[in-house]
Order: structure tokens, then C-alpha cells, then sequence
């Protein structure tokens, strides 16, 4: 996997967004806040003056200030994210535009002109109360969706895994003797199949989690050179689809990570135009810890960013 | 018989959502008014007292499942009204609270219905349906 790193950058003087370069086509970038780590009342007050009047109402309605905290942070992040790229020389984050597709997936709503059309920028939030990130790429669709590693499960595992997921996925789950892998292994597959439905952008009922199947995919001996830094153990995760068997699973990669070492992030995208030739290029990923207007720090290729593969398959 | 029942419970499903302003329940109103003919003096006053209170019960065992899931302090208020998203309930957690109410009440709820389940009420609105249908 191809990691890039840029330079530590803090400004502390007045409160401003590092520019930066929109991904390339095949790279995603990652941003993500941990709310824990915003102390500063100012820092907040400035984030909730950026976000719309709507987006601040639903903010303030949340109950409990751990809650307000986390939704408002969410906002922040995809605005201020969205405006480092400086789309159309636009960059104040206050101005960006949002709306809703046809299934309601959010995406921005671009003010230009007949002779400017806006780049394909495409990106995906999720939150937890203890970490909040923001996925952007250009020219591909991507979900993402974070977890805490240690999540509390209510349910029995496998009562759970029988009622909303696929049976291949519950046999995988039923092999795992350790409760406590069995819950990780439960959560890191949560993360993956929310990932690919917010991908997908239809919503939970668009693609039911039933309907569907992601697991671990062993890579072709053959492909092995291809992929810098992978042992030979190398696995791929992908999706099978019972209700579109033949072509659209293929166009999907997807990626695992444990972030911060609190959290498991899945990123599903996807394989535009891709060849049979392209299908194993590695992807590019550049993760940054943010406070925005205040501290970006690359975090690529550091402990905070680990990739996973799938558990693999006996 | 079945279209007095019908028109029965969307009298109460109108009068205990009015608040939330569901258009949806709205709709289901005008649609069992028209052409049913149903004489003024046999509105069911008392069935439509029943058929709220039947409703109170389904929403504190929905509150009730709620508080659990998202571990909730005891003296939290949770209503009717309450949204599941307010309450900082994710996804899994909604996906939860929706496999625990399947269980509490014996029902099965769809993909596309669990996804239109925003507030306590709608939950109990479709507990009661889905229980009518039983």
C-alpha cells in the first residue's frame, strides 16, 4: 500500500485551513477528529459559527453535551475538509452547500456557473461519540464507517449475525471460539458492509445486509509482485452480491483499518474502469489527525494507522 | 368489520401523532374518511380511548428497550416524541433496538420499515400494525 506523508503543520496564530490537493483518481484521503482531544470553548463556538442554521439547530437538539459535541464536530469536519481544497478558488467552509441525493445520501450542493463545472469530489462521514471522519475522493463513490474496537454488543453475536447478515458471514463468525475475537471480528464486519451500503448510497434498506456477503479473498499467487510490502499470505477483501451476482460486486475495493488504536475505519470505493490488469493496483490511502482551523498532522504509515486484512478463512 | 377496525386505528394513529406532524399517519386519516361512510354518532370514542392507551403501553415498553440499548440514565426523559438520532442512537444501535423489539413484541420488521423508524412513536406505530396483521 502506497503511503504519502506531508509535512506537521500547526498554526496557532489566527485560525485558518492548511490548503491541499484534491486526490488523485484511486486515492482516498482520510481525515478524522478525535473529539476528546478539542478542549478549547472558542475552537467549538468558531465550528458552530461555520455550520448553516439548520445544521446548528440539529446540532443544539442532541441530548446530552457528548452528543452535541460529537454532531457538532461531524459538521465541522466535512466542511472545513471539504473547503481545504479550495474548489473553485471557494474557501470558506461556511459557504459550502449541502443536500441530499434521491435515497438520501448527503452531497455538496456546488453554486457554479455555465463556464466552471465542479470536480467529481465525492465523501462519506461517520462518527462515534469518540471519533469522528470525514473520507473524500474524486471520481469514485466511497463509504466509510467507524466503530470503537471495543463496542458493546447487547445481542448475542450469532442471534444477531443469523437475523441481519449473510450465512457465509454467520458460519465465519460461528468458527470463532474467543468471544472476545468473535465480537472484534463482528464489528470489523459491521464496518465493512456499512461501508459498502453508504458506498452504494441507497441506504440500509437499499442494499439489506442480507442480501450481500464480504469476506476475505485469498490474492492470486501471480499478483504477488504487484503489491509492495504484502506477505504472501496476502488477502483482498471483497462482496458478493445475490442480487447482482455478475458485475457491479467486482467494482468495489475496500479497506480495513484500526485507527488511533480505539477504532476499526472501513472505506469502501470504487474500482473505476478498472481492468482485469488494474484490479490489484494498491491503494492509496493518506490518513490526518485534525483539529481543524488549528492542527493537521499526518498520520500515514505511524501506529495510528494499521491496515487489516480480514481474518483469514480456514 | 375489517374496514371499521382499519378506520378505528388510523383515527388513533392521527390523534396520537398529530404533534409529530407525520404526513404519512395524515394521509392514512383522509384516506379510511373517504367513502366509508361511517355515521357520526358511532365514531368509536371509546375504542379510540382504548386503542390510545393500548398505545401508551407499546411506547414505555419501546422507552423502555431504548434506555437499555443506549444505556440511558433511569430518570432520562424518553417519550413518544423522542428521535432515536437525538438520543445518540448509530446504526447498530437503532439495528439493535429494532432486533430487541422484534423479540419483545414476536414480530419481524423489514429492511425498508426499520429504516422509516426515526422516533419512539413510529416505532410503537409500527409494533401495532405489525401486530394487528398477526
Amino acid at each position: 500500500m502506497k503511503l504519502h506523508c506531508f509535512q506537521r503543520t500547526f498554526f496557532h496564530s489566527s485560525p485558518s485551513l492548511s490548503p491541499i490537493q484534491l486526490p488523485a483518481p484511486m486515492e482516498t484521503h482520510l481525515w478524522y477528529i478525535k473529539p476528546s482531544e478539542v478542549k478549547s470553548e472558542s475552537l467549538l463556538k468558531e465550528y458552530l459559527d461555520i455550520l448553516s442554521p439548520c445544521e446548528r439547530k440539529n446540532v443544539l437538539q442532541m441530548g446530552g453535551e457528548e452528543l452535541r459535541k460529537s454532531a457538532l464536530l461531524a459538521r465541522a469536519l466535512v466542511r472545513t475538509t471539504i473547503a481545504r481544497y479550495q474548489i473553485n478558488s471557494e474557501i470558506n467552509p461556511r459557504s459550502l452547500k449541502f443536500r441530499k441525493n434521491i435515497h438520501g445520501k448527503p452531497e455538496v450542493e456546488w453554486q457554479y456557473s455555465d463556464d466552471w463545472h465542479p470536480p467529481p469530489l465525492h465523501f462519506n462521514i461517520s462518527h462515534t461519540s469518540s471519533l469522528v471522519a470525514c473520507g473524500v475522493t474524486i471520481n469514485s463513490q466511497i463509504g466509510i464507517d467507524v466503530e470503537e474496537k471495543h463496542r458493546n454488543i447487547k445481542h448475542n453475536i450469532l442471534s444477531f449475525a443469523r437475523r441481519y447478515f449473510s450465512e457465509h458471514e454467520v458460519q465465519f463468525l460461528a468458527t470463532i471460539s474467543d468471544p472476545q475475537v468473535q465480537r472484534m471480528e463482528f464489528i470489523k464486519l459491521w464496518t465493512l458492509k456499512e461501508a459498502y451500503v453508504k458506498a452504494l448510497g441507497k441506504g440500509f434498506s437499499g442494499a439489506p445486509f442480507k442480501t450481500f456477503t464480504i469476506r476475505s479473498k485469498s490474492v492470486p499467487e501471480e499478483d504477488f509482485n504487484k503489491l509492495e510490502g504484502l506477505s504472501p499470505k496476502a488477502s483482498e477483501i471483497v462482496v458478493d452480491s445475490f442480487d447482482n451476482p455478475t458485475v457491479l460486486t467486482s467494482n468495489w475495493r475496500f479497506l480495513l483499518l484500526e485507527l488511533a488504536n480505539s477504532h476499526y475505519a472501513a472505506i469502501c470505493t470504487e474500482k473505476h474502469g478498472a481492468s482485469e490488469g488494474d484490479r490489484n493496483v494498491p491503494v492509496k490511502l493518506t490518513v490526518w489527525k485534525t483539529i481543524p482551523l488549528l492542527e493537521d498532522e499526518c498520520v500515514s504509515g505511524t501506529d495510528a494507522v494499521k491496515t487489516i486484512c480480514a481474518a483469514e478463512f480456514s | 368489520m375489517a374496514s371499521f377496525t382499519a378506520s378505528s386505528l388510523s383515527l388513533s394513529n392521527v390523534s396520537c401523532s398529530l404533534k409529530q406532524n407525520q404526513a404519512s399517519s395524515l394521509r392514512k386519516a383522509s384516506l379510511s374518511f373517504s367513502g366509508k361512510g361511517l355515521p357520526s354518532h358511532r365514531l368509536p370514542a371509546l375504542r379510540f380511548r382504548v386503542a390510545c392507551a393500548a398505545k401508551k403501553d407499546t411506547v414505555n415498553k419501546v422507552v423502555e428497550i431504548v434506555k437499555k440499548q443506549l444505556a440511558l440514565p433511569e430518570d432520562r426523559e424518553v417519550n413518544g416524541e423522542s428521535k432515536f438520532a437525538t438520543l445518540g442512537a448509530d446504526s447498530l444501535d437503532t439495528v439493535e433496538i429494532v432486533m430487541g423489539l422484534e423479540e419483545e413484541f414476536g414480530i419481524a420488521v423489514e429492511e425498508e420499515s426499520a429504516q422509516s423508524i426515526t422516533t419512539v412513536q413510529e416505532a410503537a406505530d409500527l409494533i401495532e400494525k405489525l401486530l394487528e396483521k398477526k
